[in-house]
């Protein structure tokens, strides 16, 4: 391979166009490299921001052939071997675009300071003395810290790319969860207040979030260990736990889901009257007995043994 | 027009303690101003420890050993009033932020953990894995989010603005509108950090260290104290020149040569690896000229073993290192050697601070503080772990200093100054941007780093430097003719490296003015023609002062307190 293009959607404040960009092929280079090299050499208006070109200022996360990289980090030899000599090269999804790859933090830093993300310390610390938190405590924070707010999870985030008002960025969930999972906090239920608030229980576990993280951080788990800790709180007066909860009895009592007592324990009477006219054509349909009230399954005793098991295991 | 009582330009560590500090007093408006949005800066890519006597890993280390340590580190350059304020300080300050929530790794008391750091006498420095810059940096986010400071994202600094009575603010360039925009302000914190990318491709600063901040209160007739005062950080990656942290020498890693030599040996052979920063590069850059590393000219280097510290040892204290060796040098230090050549880090030089205690300088309410200020405690070489105890501890002071001096100035401003200078400011950037032909800004930015390197670099000489001196002129006239290459109001990033490139040439003419002129070598300033320590002569720090456009230079004594220059040996 001579020569690689980028081909760029680009952004001028007013109008959006596609411009493509070819130059000489290195080894070994970034897709931050090739950037540079396009402004430096061919065009000083093509708009992108970088620091520390070191994967962890979070500045230069951009989209490649639709997915979310750190483009400091990332390899053009990888990324030219799977998708061939043409880059598609975007701004991050889900963020509003100021300038060609630039994107616009602002917004985004209002909705994280609705997390409250910052220490509640416990009231046995002090600014003079200090914390303390023993090594096994600070290892249950250590992975949330390397979320460098690049916004990858945001991007990639198909629930956010339904809109953002009843959902944050995953980043957000990660922040609040690491100052509920941190030994140092003695306020818990202020990090899970305004996430419970907006969206705790509406991710939808697709994981694109985990997986397009370049610090391996795991907001989805953090999301679900965040749900956890909400429903040990006692915080299930919404509709997410009382799903989760009603889920986790019907799989204890009978093994197999009552999907016409879920849909009354998740959203109660009134709210599942709502829903009469799709019980009626999922009656119709034959999908929906209301008279049937299972039986548990063959080898239950099995089921509550996983389901023991499992609680075990998280607490 | 906008207007505060405190305005921060930086967003570091230095720039959000400041805020952070000013913020919570209570009436008082708080600005913090920054070019990209906070958590881009600099204090993010420090990863090895922050400095301070909390007797955790030692409990027979005092106060006493850091004030020797740090002064002995600077080579007898720093001002010893100022050192002994902040060994003072350091314990508290990061007691203070672990209960802000900086996670720090933690020993088997559940205390800070402490290491071993380069040129240090007791195991000192606090560290959480190695990210420590990023987590203290990602804190003070957290606690400027709650204090509700007023951030200003996507603005860079252009100049101070300043009548006949005093400060009157900044003008700054709005980036996302493309217009310059007035800042009134009572009081000004500059935390703009440092100036490494005068070495453009050799350098392990992010981007935006183009010494904004330091160029601004030059041409407000601040001086800039110890410009020449460039640390040279031992292990930049060969290939980018990209930290590879101090931890990873404190943690135990052996440099070699072609011979397969631990040559340290020979240059410090009790402390070996962790003998200090500019001993440590110097003697990698001699084994080099000396036709004993790998590969040769810009490409030579020499090999960082760490596998002898076990996988174990290096994903639990290391993983960062071993990601970033992997990602940009394609080694896995688990399994090889990693290629290191030094790499400027950290400019000890910068605005010169006259008040140790509220980062005060000559001009009355303007403030200064972390690697844009020159206090002096770094002297002529920087400890490792003393920088992040630097912008803690100072950062809190000019923000202190800055809200007290806002609360005791009645005074309004007038906003003449603040008008004439956007004015001017705004016709400058519209003719650069509407100029064609010319030099482009990376063409001379790249010559500049090429001669600042090879002239103006570990090693030192007069005729080389005159030579870097004439450069540094035939470059800043050939800037006023360049060309921008955009001429968009919006998000306009050419336009900031352009600016930028402009403080750069400042900064690095006062450099070589500096490093000229100070013959004698003395830490990282290393002269080849005056090889040896001249206490007599040069126990002082440089200032270099703007009057008209004449670099003029002069000379302070340093404070000495308790510790008589003594011979340097690690």
């Amino acid at each position: 391979m001579e020569q690689v293009v980028y081909r760029i959607r680009r952004f001028d404040g007013e109008k959006e166009f596609w411009q493509e960009y070819s130059f000489a092929h290195e080894p070994n280079k970034t897709v931050l490299w090739g950037l540079l090299k396009i402004k430096e050499t061919a065009d000083p208006s093509l708009s992108f921001v970088a620091a520390c070109r070191s994967a962890v200022c979070g500045a230069c996360a951009v989209r490649v052939n639709g997915e979310a990289v750190l483009a400091c980090e990332t390899p053009l030899d990888a990324l030219l071997g799977r998708f061939g000599a043409t880059l598609v090269l975007e701004p991050l999804g889900n963020f509003p675009v100021i300038r060609d790859l630039v994107v616009d933090w602002e917004p985004k830093a209002v909705r994280l300071a609705e997390a409250k993300p910052w220490l509640m310390p416990r009231e046995e610390f002090s600014a003079e003395a200090g914390c303390r938190q023993t090594q096994a405590e600070f290892k249950m924070i250590n992975a949330q810290t390397n979320c460098i707010l690049c916004g990858s999870c945001a991007s990639e985030c198909n629930k956010l790319s339904m809109g953002d008002d009843d959902f944050y960025e995953p980043f957000v969930y990660t922040k609040a969860g690491k100052f509920v999972a941190d030994s140092r906090d003695g306020l818990a239920a202020e990090h899970l207040r305004p996430v419970l608030e907006r969206g705790l229980w509406k991710c939808v576990h697709c994981q694109e979030c985990v997986a397009k993280c370049p610090k391996r951080v795991a907001p989805a788990e953090d999301i679900a260990a965040l749900r956890r800790e909400s429903i040990r709180q006692g915080l299930t007066d919404n509709q997410g736990a009382r799903h989760a909860l009603a889920f986790a009895g019907d799989i204890t009592n009978t093994g197999r889901l009552n999907e016409t007592t879920m849909a009354v324990k998740t959203d109660g009477l009134l709210k599942s009257a709502t829903r009469l006219p799709f019980a009626l054509r999922l009656l119709r349909r034959g999908k929906l007995n209301p008279f049937h009230f299972p039986a548990p399954v063959e080898g239950i005793d099995g089921v509550r043994a996983i389901v023991k098991a499992a609680k075990e295991a998280k607490e | 027009m906008q207007i505060f009582d405190v305005l921060v330009i930086g967003s570091g560590g230095a720039g959000m303690r400041a805020a952070l500090e000013a913020g919570t007093r209570g009436g008082l408006s708080v600005g913090l101003m920054t070019k990209m949005f906070p958590t881009r800066s600099a204090t993010g890519m420090a990863q090895g420890g922050i400095n301070g006597v909390l007797g955790n890993a030692d409990p027979t280390d005092t106060v006493a050993k850091h004030i020797f340590d740090t002064v002995k580190g600077s080579d007898y350059l720093g001002d010893q009033d100022a050192i002994a304020f902040f060994c003072g300080q350091a314990a508290a300050a990061i007691r203070e932020i672990d209960y802000y929530g900086v996670p720090f790794s933690r020993d088997a008391k559940g205390q800070i953990a402490q290491r071993n750091f380069g040129g240090q006498s007791a195991p000192r420095t606090c560290f959480s894995a190695d990210k420590t810059g990023h987590v203290i940096l990602h804190t003070m986010y957290e606690q400027c989010l709650k204090h509700g400071v007023k951030m200003l994202t996507d603005r860079q600094l252009l100049d101070l603005a300043v009548d006949g009575d005093g400060l009157c603010g900044v003008v700054a360039l709005d980036i996302r509108t493309g217009r310059v925009v007035p800042v009134k302000a009572k009081a000004v914190v500059v935390a703009t950090g440092g100036a490494g990318r005068m070495y453009w491709s050799r350098t392990t600063n992010p981007f935006t260290s183009t010494a904004d901040g330091m160029a601004a209160c030059f041409r407000a007739g601040i001086p800039l104290k110890d410009p020449e005062m460039v640390q040279f950080h031992p292990t930049g990656l060969a290939g980018t020149g990209i930290l590879m942290s101090e931890a990873s020498r404190a943690e135990g890693g052996y440099l070699y040569n072609n011979a397969g030599e631990r040559f340290m040996v020979r240059y410090a052979p009790e402390k070996m690896e962790l003998a200090t920063r500019d001993l440590v590069s110097q003697a990698i850059e001699t084994e080099i000229r000396e036709g004993r590393g790998f590969g040769e000219g810009m490409n030579a280097y020499v090999l960082l073993d760490l596998r002898h510290l076990g996988r174990e040892k290096i994903l639990e204290r290391l993983p960062g290192i071993r990601d970033l060796a992997i990602t940009f040098e394609q080694v896995d230090p688990i399994e090889a050697p990693i290629p290191i050549r030094p790499s400027c880090h950290y400019t000890m030089g910068g605005v010169d601070v006259t008040d140790f205690r509220t980062g005060g300088t000559a001009l009355a309410g303007l403030f200064a503080a972390g690697e844009a200020a020159c206090v002096s405690i770094h002297g002529a070489n920087r400890l490792g772990g003393n920088s992040l105890a630097d912008i803690m501890v100072f950062g809190k002071c000019a923000g202190v200093g800055a809200a007290d001096y806002a609360e005791a100035q009645g005074r309004e401003a007038g906003g003449g100054a603040l008008e004439t200078k956007a004015a001017e400011w705004e016709a400058r950037l519209a003719a650069a941007m509407a100029r064609g032909g010319g030099s482009s800004v990376a063409s001379i930015r790249d010559r500049l780093a090429e001669a600042m390197w090879n002239k103006v670099g570990i090693f030192r000489r007069g005729a080389e430097m005159a030579e870097a001196a004439a450069i540094v002129d035939g470059l800043t006239a050939e800037y006023e003719r360049c060309a921008v290459g955009d001429d968009s109001r919006v998000f306009n990033t050419a336009l900031v490296n352009y600016v930028e490139l402009g403080n750069l040439l400042t900064m690095a003419k006062a450099v070589v003015l500096g490093a000229v002129n100070r013959t004698e070598s003395r830490g990282c300033h290393l002269r080849e023609d005056y090889p040896a320590r001249d206490d007599v002569n040069f126990l002082k720090h440089t200032l270099v002062t703007l009057t008209g456009s004449q670099y003029e230079l002069s000379y302070r004594p340093v404070v000495v307190t308790e510790h008589q220059p003594a011979e340097r040996r690690y």
